[in-house]
């Protein structure tokens, strides 16, 4: 008895997670009269041509390249900066570093939707209002404090001996953190890198609030406007809606284990 | 390692670009807030001191008394509700039943999609003419029962919230590994004392899985507080601004040029916040974040 009760709420919570996802692709291959018809009906002729219209009248594909943009580049200064604090944080001892990790730490806790209007005010000021530069510096800045705060954990595991035997051969500050430490952090720099860029890519609020015009628009934006771009064409919508979580599918199932990994890692437990 | 004199520099260097965005994107951002609620201000005018004239008008606001309770509703929630099923699971996969791996890689996978895109999603799934739950409902005969989720004043709300609770991977996971980590040691000597597998959980595995436990109900409620696309995308804030949340709402107020006001609901939602945060390390455990 107990047992089936397991079962069964297993795999409720396994059919609610991918359910509505696949009820979507199937209808994105609908034709509009087939889906007003019957929601659970499969299409009479699977309806491709539903992703070219998709295509053409979201302009997804220039979004997505913007997307790609920006939240490469905010990962990639994302986790340069990141690493950078987190190795003097966690393998230096000096006045106000326990200070500071903890400080760092009470980052990940605001809730960072209530600053619209002084970043609003700060990207504005500094000219960079409406421009990938301005969502770049935004999202690099967002992510610092869960960033450092996984690679710290992984920072501090790498074995002093390694660092104090490269000491006496001479090696620098930089080059310890280039040539030992940031290499041996590897599984932690990814994992940092992997929430980084999923962070960045579904990031809608501030891209919402810090652009407003068509060139520099990112997917999560481009979505919103979908409602307007297809009006009653529901199933081109659809398709389009599927095409914009692709990406983040696509990166699931190839660093499923570095995110998995990085959840369990201990780090974000604190 | 003791800091040695030749690596002062490099620290200060290292340290430099962490603490200048933290200062500005962090610190900074919660002052100016402070400082702009006490005004009134329209982002583009001078700013006039009104003293704490902001304050009174957003609770003398029935939006926004509206927003916080929605707000305090998706929290307890969140916390006390999403958390523990997301531990019941944790519980039953650790015992590693058959396809494990499987369930945890599928109840993580909605959150890597973006809250906007499963907004879009679930507005499909609660349409009043078309949609995957009135069509469900037709189905299993229960037909009386359609209606227009989003549109009417009883379900607006709860069909915002529900559709949320129920993705529960993320804590999920989180829970499990701590788990998983507990020695086996405790449950043998448990087994030879006689005790089963809900002795086991009660006893052992929860007190012991507590820290990742606690952690998931600050990240949950911290979530609940912090809430803008799904609402935004599924009702704006509608029906008669039943779905409102505090973010919609400081967002609204900023998009009408009330800085001041705007600012003043920011930190209140910064202000409970805090308390929220504080009330469960206090009673529920310190060792957390």
């Amino acid at each position: 008895m107990l047992n089936l009760v397991k079962w069964a709420v297993l795999l409720l919570l396994f059919v609610y997670a991918v359910f509505p996802v696949l009820w979507l692709a199937v209808a994105s291959l609908k034709t509009n009269g087939e889906l007003m018809a019957n929601p659970f009906s499969l299409p009479e002729i699977w309806q491709f041509q539903n992703y070219k219209k998709a295509l053409t009248v979201s302009g997804i594909a220039r979004l997505m390249l913007n997307s790609v943009i920006i939240s490469s580049l905010a990962t990639l200064l994302n986790i340069l900066i990141a690493s950078m604090g987190a190795y003097t944080l966690s393998r230096f001892k000096f006045r106000g570093n326990q200070f500071l990790k903890v400080l760092f730490s009470s980052g990940i806790l605001i809730p960072l939707n209530a600053l619209m209007i002084p970043y609003f005010v700060l990207v504005n000021s500094i000219g960079l209002y409406n421009t990938m530069g301005g969502l770049i510096l935004v999202y690099t800045a967002i992510g610092i404090p869960i960033s450092t705060f996984i690679i710290m954990g992984f920072m501090a595991s790498v074995p002093d001996e390694l660092e104090e035997a490269a000491i006496i051969d001479g090696a620098c500050f930089y080059k310890r953190f280039f040539t030992i430490v940031f290499p041996l952090s590897r599984a932690g720099v990814v994992t940092a890198g992997t929430f980084q860029f999923l962070t960045c890519w579904n990031e809608f609020v501030y891209a919402n609030l810090l652009t407003s015009s068509q060139a520099v628009r990112t997917v999560q934006l481009g979505i919103r406007y979908f409602t307007n771009q297809f009006a009653t064409d529901y199933v081109s919508m659809y398709a389009a809606i599927i095409i914009s979580i692709l990406p983040s599918i696509l990166a699931y199932v190839l660093f499923q284990n570095q995110i998995i990994a990085g959840l369990t890692s201990g780090a974000v437990k604190g | 390692m003791n800091v040695k004199r030749e690596d002062r520099v490099g620290i200060a260097v290292f340290l430099t670009p962490v603490l200048v965005l933290f200062t500005l994107f962090f610190i900074f951002p919660i002052i100016y807030l402070i400082i702009v609620s006490f005004v009134e201000w329209s982002g583009l005018d001078t700013p006039a001191f009104v003293g704490f004239q902001n304050y009174l008008r957003i609770f003398n606001d029935k939006v926004f008394i509206r927003s916080i309770s929605n707000n305090l509703i998706w929290a307890l929630c969140a916390g006390f509700i999403q958390v523990p099923l997301a531990v019941l699971a944790a519980l039953m996969l650790s015992y590693r039943p058959r396809g494990w791996k499987i369930f945890r890689t599928v109840y993580f996978f909605p959150k890597v999609i973006s809250a906007i895109a499963l907004a879009t999603l679930w507005s499909a799934v609660y349409n009043a003419q078309y949609g995957l739950l009135n069509g469900l409902l037709r189905v299993i005969g229960l037909g009386h029962l359609q209606t227009n989720w989003l549109g009417t004043l009883k379900t607006a709300f709860p069909s915002v919230l529900i559709y949320w609770l129920f993705y529960i991977g993320y804590y999920m996971i989180i829970v499990l590994a701590d788990i998983q980590g507990i020695p086996q040691d405790y449950y043998e000597a448990a087994e030879i004392d006689g005790a089963g597998r809900i002795r086991q959980s009660l006893n052992i595995t929860l007190p012991l899985a507590k820290t990742s436990i606690v952690t998931c109900i600050l990240l949950a409620m911290i979530d609940g507080l912090r809430q803008f696309a799904e609402v935004y995308i599924l009702t704006n804030g509608g029906p008669a601004n039943r779905t409102s949340v505090m973010v919609l709402y400081l967002y609204k107020e900023m998009q009408n040029y009330s800085y001041g006001t705007s600012s003043a609901a920011a930190v209140v939602l910064i202000a409970i916040g805090t308390v929220v945060i504080l009330t469960i390390k206090n009673t529920l455990g310190r060792e957390n974040l």
